[in-house]
């Protein structure tokens, strides 16, 4: 079984336990309880016939005055940059946590979500410009989380 | 050996460290008997470090140096493990094993997290209201010196800045739009505050707002109504101003102390023409007449209608003997002018100049009077009332 580590970062309050929780336990709580530190949570998963074993750090997000210790990032394969689609800072956030996370891993792979997709019209999810690796999510209602983690391991794997 | 007598008492005292031997091959060689409490079961020798720790996976590199350097030290804070939070130190034991320090630092972290929770639900709400304050009217917050300390997206984009500085930099002085008397915020607030002020910047009209905002800032409120003015503000048959409009006119010459000839004209006999030609010859007769007029103001003259086939011309920034002349050249325009439908047509005209004492009504009243006066006279004439 191969390891593979992966990071959600993001600003606070963007939603990655919540996709985190969906991917792994299938559950979803509208509470917003703020992430301390990291929280680890495996899952096992097979592609091509091989067996996975995802290590999916679920990172504290960043705020104004706080930013996230470098220490979490060693050895990480990929990572899913996470934002509020309804808070245009958080999108706009997401190219610092880039920048920081691949400056640590220069090879590493990374698909972004924007999260909380629930919350948005048709109109406005049609108007959103996505690539092939980013994805309009909704924990709550379990829209591309799935898709999201296997896009991120396909080009891990590639 | 210090590490070792730490963790003894730690463990024998207050349960604050558990930890871990690992060999080379990150294979467990011995652990705390409180491990557990972090784990979903209890670790046996020869186990793989890994399964136990995750947190470790990728720094594998890092643990292989220590074995063999005293001072190198990985350290991994605020690990959530079950329904605890721990630091995870790795570090030299000796040449064969290195040691993992599981640090119970739980109960500062969830302190530290409450605090954080409270910081984020802040900042949150905060985002919250501002997107409020960025909806609404263009908005500005003044201190008791005269600073603007503060302003919305909705101001700042209207005068195209992006920033507070920008606006210092632009030396932007609300004020001086109403009045370039004013000399500071102060003056404009004493000016506004509990009324309302129509205040025109470049080409769009705002209504200006003034309230005190605790005793340290005010807050002036700008209301755009540019758009909705011209149609709410022009009468549908003629295209001239509506009463209202002139009425906020002659109040604000009446505030600020202005001179100002305020005329009344009537269409002689134009109930024989709705009589004789029908309604619809009449509206054509009205639109005929107030276009002849317009042409023959100056733009910043303001012509509305009364009502009827009444209407008011104000005139400023003239003497009562230029306004007469021009009256006259009116009158003699409208007199020789073929109306269609109808032909000829004649108009009375009723004079009167805004004196110190006069309010709106008082100076309508003399207009009119002199109106009157006009057509007892004859009609197709002009009649100046002083007071």
């Amino acid at each position: 079984m191969i390891r593979k580590k992966i990071l959600l970062l993001g600003d606070f309050s963007v939603g990655k336990t919540s996709l985190v929780k969906r991917y792994v336990d299938g559950t979803f709580d509208d509470k917003y309880l703020t992430t301390i530190g990291v929280k680890i949570s495996k899952k096992l998963l097979t592609l091509k016939g091989v067996e996975y074993e995802l290590l999916i750090w679920d990172i504290e997000g960043s705020t104004p005055s706080k930013k996230i210790s470098l220490g979490y990032y060693k050895g990480a394969s990929g990572a899913i940059f996470v934002a509020d689609v309804t808070r245009k800072e958080t999108i706009e956030g997401i190219e610092a946590h880039k920048e920081v996370f691949l400056s640590e891993n220069p090879d590493a792979k990374f698909v972004i979500a924007y999260n909380k997709s629930d919350k948005l019209s048709e109109i406005l999810k049609e108007q959103m410009e996505l690539t092939e690796n980013s994805f309009l999510t909704s924990a709550k209602n379990d829209e591309n989380v799935e898709a999201l983690f296997i896009k991120l391991m396909e080009n891990m794997l590639s | 050996m210090k590490n070792i007598q730490i963790i003894l008492n730690s463990i024998l005292s207050k349960d604050i460290f558990e930890y871990v031997l690992v060999d080379k091959s990150l294979k467990i060689v011995e652990t705390s008997q409180g491990l557990d409490k972090y784990l979903d079961r209890v670790p046996k020798r020869d186990d793989d470090l890994l399964k136990f720790c995750p947190e470790l996976f990728g720094v594998e590199k890092e643990i292989n140096k220590i074995f063999s350097n005293k001072s190198m030290l990985y350290v991994l804070e605020s690990v959530h493990k079950k329904e605890y939070y721990v630091n995870l130190s790795v570090e030299h034991y000796d040449e064969n094993m290195v040691l993992i320090l599981l640090h119970n630092i739980t109960d500062t972290t969830l302190s530290q997290q409450k605090l954080l929770q409270y910081s984020n639900e802040s900042i949150l709400l905060n985002n919250t209201l501002q997107k409020i304050l960025d909806s609404q009217n263009a908005i500005l917050f003044v201190t008791h010196n005269n600073e603007i300390s503060y302003t919305n997206d909705q101001f700042m984009k209207y005068f195209s800045v992006k920033k507070m500085m920008d606006l210092k930099r632009k030396n932007l002085k609300i004020y001086t739009y109403l009045d370039e008397t004013l000399e500071n915020y102060d003056a404009l607030f004493e000016r506004v505050n509990s009324k309302e002020e129509y205040i025109t910047i470049e080409k769009d009209t705002f209504i200006l707002k003034a309230t005190w905002i605790e005793s340290t800032h005010k807050l002036f409120t700008l209301t755009k109504v540019t758009r909705l003015s011209d149609d709410m503000l022009k009468d549908s048959l003629t295209g001239v101003y509506k009463k209202t409009y002139f009425d906020k006119r002659i109040q604000k010459i009446i505030r600020h102390q202005e001179d100002a000839i305020v005329v009344v004209i009537d269409l002689d006999d134009f109930k024989a023409v709705n009589d004789t030609y029908g309604h619809q010859a009449g509206d054509d007769v009205l639109r005929e007449f107030t276009a002849l007029i317009q042409e023959n103001i100056r733009s910043d003259d303001v012509l509305a209608r009364w009502g009827g086939e009444e209407f008011l011309l104000l005139l400023q920034h003239t003497s009562v003997e230029n306004a007469l002349k021009k009256v006259e050249a009116m009158r003699k325009l409208i007199a020789e002018h073929t109306f269609s439908h109808i032909g000829r047509l004649t108009a009375s005209f009723g004079l009167a100049s805004k004196e110190k004492n006069d309010d709106m009504h008082t100076l309508l009243q003399r207009a009119d009077k002199a109106l009157y006066e006009a057509k007892k006279s004859g009609k197709n004439c002009i009649k100046f009332k002083k007071v």
